[in-house]
């Protein structure tokens, strides 16, 4: 479906966008590219959407070299309408209504208008927007705006979708029908390229996961694949009173600690089962403790794992400056 | 041929009451106090001139600077719609809705100044053709600049050189290059038929003096059809 082989970009200023990244996609693939912010991602999505030209490298979009049908008008047109994208900024000719928006987009994509009212009203109907559609979208909320962004991508019934943070702002049932809509597209051999920050939805989503770093590719493989790189171990943070002193006797299925002043933070291969053992240690010392939060590991720990920075810092409740990789 | 960015323009300046009201009073009150004032005709021509032709260019590149820099133009671009199209459209739609603002003031002119019914008629052929040729204007300097005050900049002094190449600041010569430059000009059929309706003493337009003009607004507008890639910001994309 598409294949991105060395892709670069080079802001104007000079700032390296990305440097020589391979990704691609098959028919049903949903590939997830996740990284903090500056690390390519939207770069990359622009590149694959033909917005941006890579020079270096070479993009195939449906079989064909994209850099010769950007030259031939008909085709860059064809290749164009086969593709449904979601920018991360959700833009809208504001004085018109949501449905004229969504019939404009429609149109642009060369649907005739009957098929595109009856489209765009399903679509529409299955983002919770139809209350909305005769309003301007200057009064729309954000999210309401990323809905009508999302339908007006999926309007024409692209056969590949490129979306830039889709599920930033939408409500949990929202985020649910999206989730739905994108599986189900999948499963008609629509290829998905997605950016997000969010390890959640990538896990649920992807059948590929690329994390990107500093424009570069730092690992791919399926959420199960990169989860195992980093063992399975529950995090458990335990919020004290005072500093743990450094002889805190630990459980043995605790893999790894960390002690900070006001907080300790262990890694256990046996997930929640060690709580008891590890609360009756820091008890012992005296410590009173504040709460304990346990974390499953997700993608934001395979990013520590092989960039040793938090990839979201904004989910972790701190940022833990100087950790080592496990 | 999809006219979807059309539709859209007229849909947004319909929604927009507010400035459409003041699309048509604001000029309608500046050109009905020139008009009823005792300022010569040749000067009163003038301003009317640089007054429609600065609407349609400011009219045509503040919108495109701002649905640039929104991003709106590269939503359109990558539906696979055609830049130049695109452009087309935009130029096409802003003219004629500039000309329908526009046509309460050209009625004062022609009742204020007493024009006669030929001088009226070719009033609106002519301020057709030089709205179109400020809104592809508008359209070439919004590719050039980078903010909406750059565009404004930019649509003020192209508009205002060119009004001064169409001759609308000084008596005409015939013979010398600045009079072959003024009968290819867009705008010089515009002014020739403001200083007509204003009974400045300036000849009735033969029809055929539109002809040239014509040619030469068409022939920009291919170049900007073909060009358009360029402008909208897509690296020719």
């Amino acid at each position: 479906m598409f294949a991105a082989t060395d892709i670069s970009y080079t802001y104007s200023s000079g700032r390296k966008g990305l440097g020589k990244v391979s990704v691609d996609g098959a028919p049903g693939d949903r590939v997830v590219v996740m990284g903090p912010n500056g690390s390519g991602k939207s770069t990359l999505l622009r590149l694959v959407s033909t917005e941006l030209p890579s020079r270096p490298g070479s993009l195939t979009l449906f079989g064909e070299a994209c850099e010769s049908s950007m030259g031939d008008f008909r085709k860059r047109r064809d290749l164009r309408r086969r593709i449904g994208i979601v920018q991360d900024t959700p833009i809208h000719v504001e004085d018109l209504t949501g449905l004229e928006n969504g019939l404009l987009f429609a149109e642009l994509y060369g649907l005739p208008r009957a098929e595109a009212l009856s489209a765009f009203s399903a679509l529409s109907t299955s983002l919770g927007l139809d209350d909305a559609l005769d309003v301007p979208t200057r009064e729309y909320s954000y999210g309401m705006k990323k809905k009508l962004l999302i339908a007006e991508a999926l309007v024409h019934d692209p056969e590949m979708l490129i979306l830039d943070e889709p599920a930033l702002g939408l409500d949990p049932p929202t985020r649910v029908a999206l989730l739905r809509m994108l599986e189900e597209r999948s499963e008609r051999g629509v290829c998905t390229l997605v950016a997000t920050n969010e390890p959640e939805l990538a896990k649920k989503l992807a059948t590929t996961v690329v994390l990107l770093h500093e424009g570069e590719v730092v690992a791919h493989g399926s959420p199960a694949e990169l989860l195992a790189k980093v063992g399975g171990a529950t995090r458990i943070e335990v919020h004290v009173t005072g500093s743990p002193p450094a002889d805190l006797g630990l459980p043995a299925d605790i893999v790894s600690i960390q002690l900070r002043p006001g907080r300790i933070i262990a890694e256990s291969r046996s997930g929640p089962d060690v709580l008891p053992q590890l609360v009756g240690a820091v008890l012992a010392t005296g410590l009173k403790i504040e709460r304990i939060e346990l974390r499953e590991p997700d993608l934001t720990d395979v990013f520590m794992l092989y960039t040793g920075q938090a990839l979201n810092p904004e989910a972790l409740n701190r940022p833990l400056e100087g950790d080592s990789s496990p | 041929m999809n006219l979807a960015v059309w539709r859209a323009q007229w849909l947004t300046a319909l929604r927009r009451r507010r400035l459409l009201a003041f699309n048509i009073l604001i000029p309608l009150v500046f050109v009905a106090t020139i008009a009823l004032s005792p300022a010569p005709d040749v000067h009163a021509a003038a301003t009317f001139t640089v007054l429609f032709a600065l609407f349609g260019t400011f009219g045509s590149s503040i919108p495109l600077i701002r649905d640039g820099e929104s991003g709106l133009l590269r939503r359109y671009v990558l539906t696979g719609v055609h830049p130049g199209g695109l452009l087309l459209q935009h130029i096409f739609a802003t003219a004629t809705l500039d000309l329908i603002q526009l046509a309460p003031s050209v009625l004062v002119i022609v009742v204020a100044k007493g024009s006669s019914a030929p001088q009226a008629a070719m009033v609106l052929p002519a301020l057709a053709l030089g709205l179109v040729a400020a809104n592809a204007l508008g359209a070439l300097t919004a590719a050039l600049a980078k903010s909406v005050a750059e565009g404004a900049l930019f649509s003020a002094m192209a508009a205002l050189l060119l009004l001064h190449w169409a001759g609308t600041f000084r008596t005409p010569v015939p013979g010398t290059w600045q009079a072959t430059l003024e009968a290819w000009n867009p705008f010089r059929p515009l002014h020739e038929s403001l200083l007509a309706a204003a009974g400045a003493g300036g000849p009735d337009l033969d029809p055929v003096l539109l002809a040239i003009p014509m040619g030469v607004t068409v022939a920009v507008l291919l170049v900007i059809a073909a060009a358009g890639r360029y402008a909208i910001g897509l690296g020719g994309r």
